[in-house]
């Protein structure tokens, strides 16, 4: 048996989807309980579903064996794991939005970036070697220009619907991210049918 | 930072045993370097990126000194230097805690573990590559793990041989690596589209890289190099020994390992247990390490993660 971690909120869905459509089906009674973990209809995978940071620290650890997850968070954690397959689900882009287009010209000195990717944003100004103080956030981050505690963020942006709500307007785009499928380096070699099938099944069915 | 007490400690002690008696019994002398030395030395063996790794600290005359943060390279440069009028080859193990800082990474949260390693120095080509394997599969079985463990094997000159003939500068060869490494097959197959060549596509399927001789005859039909063609053949080489033995059941080839390139010269060995999430060994053939400390000759060994395997063992005792 195969376990795999799936990040909770937008991934789950389409990654149910897309198993799913792939032939690997949980019921919906199943997914509609307040269980944690379940299995599929014929028993040959497992799922669990957390938080979608935690996801490369279950298959990090083997606890699972593969994981489904977003491109932003396994560039965020430090994680050492096989990434076989881009799944193409919940895309989406990380970005620098600020009030002002001109904001990262304009800003003398040092530039302040909230965000909740403070590794991907200071990976991104410290390449370019543009001096940022990095403000760690872990929601709403599109509130921060608005009330002063930063002059841009980093953030995952969708439609861009909630940036420009908040009066935002994207600066530059740092990275595409979407589904990724994920696999545990052991498990690659302990298991290697098991997760070979897994592969080719989504690979036909995405 | 782990206390072991009691049962846990004697197991962990146990394991310790089996494997230095194995090591006795193929005639590898013990060994035991010092436990902090000047950081140059490891630089000069390990690498400055792996060497960094080490913990640093400044001596009354401000010299740098590390905690060793590897063993095979005090061996190396005490057989090119200490030993160097003693016939060849030279057979050494170890049982020594090794120090490194680790990357905020949740599986590797270790500071401090124990090698159980060998070298055989002076020896080079199949039979010497032969043998450390079949020490490494006799250790993992006196320990009963027969039928649950599995050593990849690869020769890093396949990918050498391919990234030389498609001309990266070094950069795209760290990504080109790096992709392999991490199986980023659709990333791979994109970076390929800048490169005429075909030779690349060998490592573009992951469900080809992993496997059984099958692995090496598809591998061929890419692959024409003579760089690569060489070590291909010397691998299947050593795939018709392991299965002459009767380990092919033991044994994979893995072509995507391709994760310490600076270090290793021919042969790579990775060891995966059930039951541990990361790899618990790895090791291979390094013949440019005696060189950098003077002395040039062939060299092939490897280590087991002593902590690894006592969790391994001491999981399934309590579950018993």
């Amino acid at each position: 048996m195969i376990t795999i971690a799936i990040a909770k909120g937008r991934m789950q869905d389409g990654a149910l989807a897309l198993l799913s459509r792939a032939g690997i089906r949980v019921s919906e009674d199943a997914i509609n309980s307040r269980r944690l973990a379940l299995k599929d209809e014929t028993g040959q995978y497992r799922f669990i579903f957390v938080k979608p940071a935690d996801v490369p620290v279950y298959v990090e650890h083997g606890i699972a064996d593969c994981g489904v997850v977003g491109r932003d968070v396994l560039l965020e954690s430090e994680a050492d794991l096989l990434l076989p397959l881009d799944l193409g689900i919940a895309r989406c882009r990380i970005v620098v939005a600020a009030a002002d287009p001109e904001a990262m010209t304009k800003v003398q000195g040092m530039i302040r970036v909230a965000t909740k990717y403070s590794q991907i944003a200071s990976a991104h100004f410290g390449a370019r070697g543009i001096p940022v103080e990095i403000i760690q956030l872990s929601g709403s981050v599109e509130l921060a220009p608005a009330l002063g505690l930063a002059d841009v963020i980093v953030d995952l942006v969708e439609t861009g619907e909630t940036l420009r709500e908040n009066g935002l307007t994207v600066v530059e785009e740092i990275a595409e991210s979407t589904g990724r499928l994920v696999v545990n380096r052991a498990s690659y070699q302990l298991k290697t049918e098991e997760v070979m099938r897994l592969l080719d099944t989504l690979t036909t069915a995405k | 930072m782990r206390y072991y007490i009691g049962a846990e400690a004697r197991l962990r002690r146990t394991v310790e045993d089996v494997a230095m008696s194995v090591f006795e019994g193929w005639n590898y002398e013990e060994v035991i370097t010092p436990s902090v030395d000047y950081y140059d030395l490891f630089e000069q063996g390990m690498g400055q990126r792996e060497a960094q790794r080490g913990f640093r600290f400044t001596d009354n005359d401000g010299r740098l000194l590390a905690l060793r943060p590897d063993v095979t390279s005090s061996v190396a440069r005490m057989a090119a230097t200490l030993l160097s009028e003693r016939p060849r080859p030279l057979r050494f193990c170890y049982a020594a805690p090794v120090f490194r800082q680790q990357a905020q990474s949740p599986a590797e949260w270790r500071r401090e573990n124990t090698q159980l390693g060998c070298e055989l120095i002076g020896a080079g080509g199949k039979p010497a590559d032969l043998e450390i394997l079949r020490l490494a599969a006799e250790i993992l079985s006196r320990l009963n793990l027969q039928t649950r463990y599995c050593i990849t094997i690869n020769n890093v000159e396949i990918f050498n041989g391919v990234a030389a003939q498609m001309n990266l500068t070094p950069e795209a060869r760290e990504q080109f690596r790096s992709l392999i490494d991490t199986r980023a097959a659709a990333e791979l197959q994109q970076f390929l589209q800048d490169y005429d060549s075909r030779e690349g596509h060998a490592f573009s399927q992951p469900t080809q890289l992993t496997g059984t001789r099958t692995v090496i005859q598809t591998a061929r039909h890419l692959i024409t190099n003579a760089r690569s063609v060489a070590a291909l053949d010397s691998l299947d080489e050593l795939w018709t020994e392991i299965e002459s033995l009767g380990l092919q059941n033991s044994f994979e080839i893995d072509l995507g390992n391709v994760s310490s390139l600076d270090y290793y010269t021919g042969l790579s060995l990775k060891v995966f247990v059930h039951g541990a999430g990361t790899s618990v060994g790895r090791g291979g053939r390094y013949d440019g390490l005696t060189g950098s400390f003077g002395r040039a000759e062939p060299a092939v060994g490897f280590v087991l993660n002593l902590d690894a395997l006592t969790e391994v063992l001491g999981r399934e005792g309590a579950q018993q």
